[in-house]
């Protein structure tokens, strides 16, 4: 054990280096950072907008349309007075995004339910979706109004109708069935909330097993180039313990790289979205309907997800034990990633574009083959009550992990671990 | 003296490639015995094997009455290899590299202190040990590594080619440090194909070349036999 905590120690301070954890903080930093600023800008956006209007009618109507823009929070600038020519002139040197022009004659038109134009300018000086959102919330403002004097209408004319069953005569109530369990709500609402809830699961998969596979292969491709390794396996250690302390160190620190990448991500991406969030841009009611539908996940959910991460992961580390063991030298050891990069990805796009369980049995099989698919089914199949495709899922990749490590612990106590070498265009040759 | 090593009909191939096509050899406690031909003659893979890093094709090796090939892990405990390319951690300190190594030997942390002192007087590097490996000359390295290889005080030492690349007061410094840890008791197996080194360091030494041993013995006793003034005419007549 003594030797064991020995060398572990050496592995860790081996993939612990300064470059690494400056890199780490960087990234916060950086990631933060534009957070920040994006947070910022967001809060621009949603919040209170100047924009310049030149009423040319002031009639009860125009003054209507303002007081409902000024609800929706907007700074307006009145530029009566001015002619359209110079409005677009002031407006577009100061700080408004948009110059609303009303028209004379734009009150009777509206009183006689006759089309009443109105203009808008807007002022592109970036070209940033947040940007453009003043112009769309002024069309918003105006279809509600639309919307608004054509029921008064209807009201008007038609006394005993309702305006909303005039306008659309066939209303579609919209159920969504899952399992035993249903709930009104619309299928494209749900799917979007599934994919936005498990977003997460394949950004932290991925980011995982490439960064402690990567440290996997390297470390041994290291041991090579340094020719330490010869040494190392002449030690009084385990040929098991090597390969253990190899992959815990490096599932270690890909875990709290991973974790500190996470961070970062969340403190960049969770800013925007909680700005978004209080602007209202969610749907309130998703997440009521996702648990009536019982499309949330559990304590024992959670468990099973988290455990079927760990597996893929100690999958991935020990596939890099064998692919480092190919490696000759840390420069090769950077393509002995990209089989274990495409692995991951087959199944994330796959899982993206299409149902894993409705793609053609060859298909369905290979996609299956790959351990790394399963964690990705895991949220679906909870959802599903799939449990026995899960159950199969956890013994698969157990069974794989379990015969990769003997295939490793197997190289590392054989001639192979000097003598296996993938070389690219040259001929197998040994040291005699 | 009694045998340490006794190696019997030590055979490695890979594939149809023959390495080492049934040896004989022993190494008596407290010698050297020198593997000695040119390269390819099957030293490094007969090193390899001893060292436990490869298994023989066939053979029998036995080592303080243990079977080599069964049971590697005692073997491990008594052996110490220093391979020809061998390197140590660069982003490490010399210090914490030999505490690194020594860790693995030592039974409580007075006797890996014991081990690193030992390893820090063979150095005589004084405080470059507390800078990283990474900055040292070739010379300074491998004097880490001989260090390294030495500081338990093993029952046997294998080196391969121990002032391989090294200038010419570096290597004799190397020798005389081999020299000192045998006179303590210490027993070594070394290859070089360097043929007036093998002189100065060897008590007995086998001309092996394309897997096979041409001859052994002391080097006066092979000198005398070939009629020869030195060990490369020894072996020119061997292969002959």
């Amino acid at each position: 054990m003594k030797r064991f905590a020995n060398l572990l120690k050496k592995e860790i301070k081996e993939l612990l280096t300064k470059q690494l954890v400056i890199s780490l903080a960087f990234t916060v930093i950086l990631f933060n950072f534009i957070g920040q600023v994006s947070k910022k800008e967001v809060r621009k956006a949603i919040g209170i907008q100047t924009i310049s209007v030149l009423d040319e009618d002031g009639s009860a109507g125009s003054k209507d349309l303002l007081k409902n823009l000024a609800s929706a929070r907007f700074k307006i600038l009145d530029q009566s007075g001015k002619t359209k020519d110079q409005a677009i002139e002031t407006a577009k040197a100061g700080d408004s995004k948009l110059l609303l022009v009303i028209p004379k004659g734009f009150g009777d038109s509206l009183a006689e339910l006759k089309p009443s134009p109105i203009e808008t300018y807007s002022f592109m000086r970036s070209f940033s979706l947040i940007g453009a959102r003043g112009q769309v919330v002024v069309q918003i403002v105006i279809t509600a109004l639309n919307e608004a004097l054509s029921n008064n209408f209807l009201r008007e004319k038609l006394p005993d109708m309702d305006p909303a069953s005039l306008k659309k005569p066939i209303k579609s109530k919209d159920f969504v069935v899952v399992q035993d369990k249903m709930a009104e709500g619309s299928a494209n609402d749900v799917a979007g909330m599934i994919s936005q809830q498990s977003l997460l699961i394949p950004i932290v998969l991925f980011m995982i097993v490439m960064y402690s596979s990567q440290m996997v292969i390297s470390a041994i491709a290291m041991e090579k180039q340094d020719k330490t390794l010869e040494t190392l396996l002449t030690v009084p250690i385990k040929r098991t313990s090597i390969i253990t302390a190899k992959m815990l160190a490096a599932g270690l620190i890909g875990l709290i790289s991973a974790g500190v990448y996470m961070f970062a991500f969340k403190g960049m991406f969770g800013g925007i979205g909680e700005e978004a969030a209080k602007a209202g841009a969610q749907a309130g009611g998703g997440a009521a309907l996702m648990q009536k539908l019982g499309l949330t996940f559990s304590t024992t959910g959670y468990i099973v997800l988290g455990l079927s991460i760990f597996l893929a992961i100690l999958v991935a580390l020990a596939m890099a034990m064998i692919l480092g063991v190919l490696a000759e030298d840390f420069r090769s050891a950077q393509y002995m990633i990209m089989p274990l990069m495409f692995m991951v990805m087959i199944p994330y796009f796959i899982s993206i574009f299409a149902d894993i369980n409705a793609v053609s049995l060859p298909v369905k099989i290979f996609i299956l083959a790959i351990p790394f698919s399963h964690p990705f089914l895991v949220s679906q199949n909870l959802y599903l009550g799939n449990y026995g495709m899960i159950a199969a899922g956890l013994v698969y990749m157990l069974i794989v992990f379990i015969i990769l490590v003997i295939a490793a612990a197997r190289i590392f106590s054989t001639d192979k671990i000097l003598t296996m070498k993938l070389r690219f265009g040259k001929k197998k040759t040994a040291t005699v | 003296m009694p045998n340490v090593l006794t190696a019997r009909g030590l055979r490695k191939s890979y594939g149809a490639q023959v390495a080492v096509a049934g040896i004989d050899f022993d190494v008596r406690a407290g010698e050297v015995f020198a593997l000695i031909g040119p390269n390819g003659a099957g030293k490094t893979t007969t090193l390899r094997i001893i060292a436990t890093l490869l298994t023989s094709s066939g053979g029998e090796i036995t080592f303080l009455d243990h079977d080599l090939c069964k049971e590697p892990d005692f073997v491990r405990e008594k052996i110490s290899y220093l391979p020809e390319e061998a390197g140590a951690y660069k982003n490490m300190k010399g210090l914490d590299y030999l505490h690194f190594m020594a860790a693995f030997y030592a039974r409580n942390p007075e006797e890996e202190k014991e081990f690193v002192d030992r390893a820090v007087a063979i150095t005589e590097l004084g405080d470059r040990l507390k800078t990283k490996v990474g900055t040292y000359s070739k010379g300074m390295t491998r004097k880490l590594l001989l260090a390294r290889a030495l500081m338990t005080k093993p029952v046997l030492v294998i080196l391969d080619e121990p002032t391989s690349g090294l200038d010419v007061l570096n290597a004799l410094e190397v020798r005389e440090i081999v020299r000192r840890y045998v006179r303590e008791g210490t027993s070594v197996l070394l290859s070089s194909h360097n043929m007036l080194e093998i002189e100065f360091l060897s008590d007995r030494v086998a001309l092996i070349d394309k897997g096979r041993i041409l001859d052994s013995g002391t080097p006066q006793e092979l000198k005398d036999k070939h009629s020869a003034k030195n060990l490369e005419e020894v072996f020119r007549s061997s292969v002959r």
